[in-house]
């Protein structure tokens, strides 16, 4: 038998037998007028059905069961819509053994009545998904926001606005056990900033020694904030798939070039609630070299115990790092340092650069002129003093 | 289905015979009233019903039988209600080899009809509470509607009876399903040797019920009055009801609007990590629309309204404790990432060594900077609290305000207005080895 959500108005008679309650039920069924589906809160699907009822005076018993449907009974609700100062839900009674519920509805005058009945449904889940196309300066790009709707709830749904949480809310009709997928947001002009991340806790110092070339983390980073053109609303966690425009090879010489674009990569994206960054990690560049030496480490004001061993010292550090630019354009980089414990910057070659992200990390975020490989190599280089070191420094906190 | 019989002999016959070869003549009086009083802390319910039973002068005997309930024999009692000084019960018997019966051996001096009470525990039927909460778009009122619900699962139906709901938590030595199950009054158990509470506080809990039972004045449909019983909370639902075996009901207890909201975000790392968790908070007073009762725990299903023609979006489900009237209700709908506390070490140092005698480091500081963003990137206004947790002799510096929670904790309360960012600091100063002083 179907699955179905079946609202019954009318006397509902109930029978006892010896050992089970057999309820025989003389119903009308009312047609639903509305269907909303609220998928606001990502945990959990709302549904409010309204249906047009005819109430007599005095008490009315409604009857709402439902069957083979994925409904919480613990979170249903009605209201009355057209007189709710004079349709009063007296109580809810509950048979057993069944996914069913009888409302006593006092009505004050015999009346049709529009009621709203609300409650959560599983089994009827959404993913957000995201294609973006980004220009080949690598600028912008433009977001595409696919909503996809998947109903495994048991229950056609026909008509029903759906809302999202924001903006306006669409009317579909999904079937059971279908997946629906729908553009549901189209922003052309999304500022990014393009950005590879080194950072020295996690890639090799000396790419000399490394027997394939080291890639370097490329990410896009998009703020949702009005100046990106985005700022209106939180922007919900799902994949993005990250292309990027081309000029096609004409298909005959002589033929204008077409545009086409070619995949770049994808992430997850997190969810970014408004004036905060989505970062997403789309692949590695090999087109820029970062090598990292250590020039200095020598230990001062070493202080001993009776026993000679070391107690306490200081250190004298310097490090050294180059980065070549292959690329014929220029390229934002960002260094990622880490230092233990308590210590101080002596001498820095890029101060204006130079942001301390915590007490034990800071960054140079540098931008990379075109062609700066060779002799025309970026070259960082900064002295540290570590104090009053005893080895069991905290690097994180 | 009606299980429980109160059969009186027309005469004594054949009762001498051995017990489980009697052949009785019975009549069957219907129950006039029902009440039950339902208790939420424990697997327990009183029930009292009238009957009219027709007395001969002289020596009565009444069967009392239950079988297929959850009834506790050992609590049935019987009273007169009418001609009380003439009608007196001489014993109960408990008729060997067979269960779930007893008898009474009535002394009347009264010949017609007397109107009788019979009063027991029985298991299987429960009650809860539960709320809905609408929050207007602001989330800066809200609509509260509480209900409870009776679960009736104890074997027998109880037709227009009156519901009684406590609130509260009743010591019981023994659990009315284990006597229930007995049939017959079984062996007492040894009693511990240091009770948390006396046996006798059962039969006066059971007393004060009777004293307010008299003083409740029931009207009016669909209304649950409430009383305060010792330290305990009385609903009574207004309209008689029937439950049937294996039925709920859930009834409305309370609904009230405009109660004022704070949408109240809490942050603490060591019990959340980075999550930021979302409260609705209002109090149960009279300022805010409420504070007639207190509330018994029970589910919250909270929503917010979020269009002109009032739909509903989900904001989240909760559970309440039992929330004492004037208290504060805080109802957790768990973590909202919209909301951000981002505390950041900024500086570490460790200065002032002191060493022993081998030379070895005994004594030293440590001072950090924290630098705390808060972002509100939602639409509301909120209101942040930060609570930050030290161990040892430190000590805080900061411009921002904050309150002290206990020793070792301390609590930032920031309002923000929509989409605002604030950011605060603080230096710690914690002394460690022989540089401490508490």
């Amino acid at each position: 038998m179907k699955n179905s959500i079946r609202w019954a108005v009318g006397c509902v008679l109930i029978l006892y037998t010896s050992e089970a309650l057999a309820r025989v039920k003389l119903v009308a069924l009312p047609e639903r007028a509305r269907v909303v589906v609220a998928l606001g809160n990502p945990s959990a699907t709302l549904v409010e059905e309204e249906r047009l009822i005819t109430l007599q005076k005095g008490v009315n018993k409604v009857d709402f069961s439902w069957r083979g449907v994925n409904i919480d009974p613990t979170s249903i609700q009605v209201r009355a819509l057209t007189h709710p100062k004079d349709v009063i839900i007296l109580n809810t009674s509950y048979p057993p053994n069944e996914n069913a519920l009888i409302w006593e509805i006092a009505s004050g005058g015999a009346q049709e009545e529009r009621v709203r009945i609300s409650y959560l449904l599983s089994g009827f889940n959404r993913d957000i998904v995201y294609k973006a196309v980004a220009e080949p300066d690598e600028r912008s790009l433009t977001l595409r926001n696919y909503l996809r709707l998947r109903n495994d709830s048991g229950e056609d749904l026909t008509e029903a606005e759906v809302n999202i949480g924001y903006g306006a809310a669409f009317k579909k009709t999904i079937a059971h056990e279908e997946v629906l997928e729908m553009l549901s947001e189209r922003i052309e002009g999304v500022a990014i900033r393009k950005i590879l991340t080194w950072d020295a806790a996690t890639l090799p110092w000396d790419p000399e020694y490394e027997k394939k070339t080291v890639g370097i983390p490329l990410s896009y980073i998009v703020t949702n904030n009005t100046a990106a053109k985005l700022g209106q609303h939180t922007l919900l966690p799902g994949k993005v798939r990250i292309f990027i425009k081309t000029k096609e090879q004409p298909a005959a010489a002589g033929e204008q070039a077409g545009e086409g674009v070619t995949f770049t990569g994808e992430d997850w994206a997190t969810l970014t609630p408004v004036d905060r960054e989505m970062k997403l990690y789309i692949g590695q560049s090999r087109d820029v070299k970062v090598t990292q030496r250590k020039t200095k480490d020598d230990k001062t004001n070493i202080r001993r115990n009776n026993g000679n061993n070391v107690v306490l010292h200081d250190t004298d550090e310097i490090y050294k790092i180059e980065i070549e630019n292959f690329k014929k354009t220029p390229v934002d980089l960002v260094l990622v340092e880490h230092i233990p414990g308590y210590w101080r910057m002596a001498e820095n070659s890029h101060t204006q650069q130079f942001r301390r992200k915590d007490a034990f990390t800071f960054e140079y975020h540098l931008t990379l002129p075109a062609n700066t490989s060779g002799e025309k190599k970026t070259v960082v280089t900064f002295n540290i003093n570590r104090l009053n070191v005893q080895g069991n420094e905290p690097t994180t906190y | 289905m009606r299980k429980l019989f109160p059969s009186l002999f027309v005469a004594s016959a054949f009762a001498a015979l051995a017990a489980h070869a009697r052949i009785n003549v019975v009549t069957l009086p219907g129950r006039d009233t029902v009440q039950l009083t339902v208790y939420n802390s424990a697997d327990l319910t009183l029930v009292k019903e009238t009957r009219v039973l027709t007395f001969r002068k002289g020596l009565n005997r009444l069967e009392f039988s239950w079988a297929n309930t959850l009834i506790d024999p050992t609590s049935v009692e019987f009273r007169a209600l009418t001609h009380a000084d003439d009608v007196d019960v001489l014993d109960i018997s408990f008729p060997p080899r067979v269960t779930n019966t007893l008898e009474w051996r009535i002394n009347s001096e009264f010949a017609g009809e007397v109107q009788v009470e019979i009063r027991y525990f029985t298991s299987g039927i429960s009650w809860s509470a539960d709320y809905v909460l609408e929050a207007q778009r602001t989330e800066k009122l809200a609509a509260v509607a509480g209900y409870v619900r009776i679960n009736n699962n104890s074997g027998e139906d109880y037709e227009n009876a009156q519901v009684r709901l406590v609130v509260g938590v009743i010591h019981l030595v023994d659990e009315i399903a284990k006597l229930a199950a007995m049939g017959r009054p079984g062996q007492l158990p040894v009693p511990p040797q240091a009770s948390a509470m006396p046996a006798e506080a059962k039969l006066e809990l059971a007393k004060s019920v009777r004293l307010l039972e008299r003083s409740a004045a029931v009207t009016g449909q669909a209304q649950v009055v409430k009383e305060e019983l010792s330290e305990y909370f009385l609903y009574t639902v207004g309209a008689r009801d029937t439950i049937p075996n294996g039925w709920s009901k859930r009834l409305p207890s309370l609904s009230t609007n405009d109660v004022p909201l704070t949408s109240y975000y809490k942050y603490e790392k060591e019990r959340w990590g980075d999550a930021v968790v979302r409260y609705y908070r209002f109090k149960n007073d009279k300022a805010s629309r409420l504070g007639n009762e207190p509330l018994p725990d029970g589910q919250v299903n909270a929503f917010r309204f979020v269009t002109d023609d009032l739909l509903y979006s989900f904001v989240g489900r909760s559970s309440v404790k039992y929330i004492p009237i004037d208290e504060q209700v805080e109802l957790e709908l768990g973590h909202d990432s919209e909301v951000l506390v981002k505390p950041i070490l900024v500086n570490w140092t460790k200065t002032d060594l002191q060493f022993d005698q081998h030379g070895d480091v005994k004594g030293w500081t440590i001072r950090e900077t924290w630098e705390i963003e808060v972002q509100n990137s939602k639409e509301i206004d909120v209101i942040v609290d930060v609570r930050r947790n030290f161990s040892g002799d430190w000590r805080l510096t900061t411009r921002a305000e904050y309150e002290n929670v206990d020793a070792t904790k301390i609590k930032f309360v920031l309002p923000l207005k929509p989409r605002e960012k604030q950011k605060f600091t603080y230096e710690l100063t914690t002394r460690c080895g022989t540089n401490a002083t508490r």
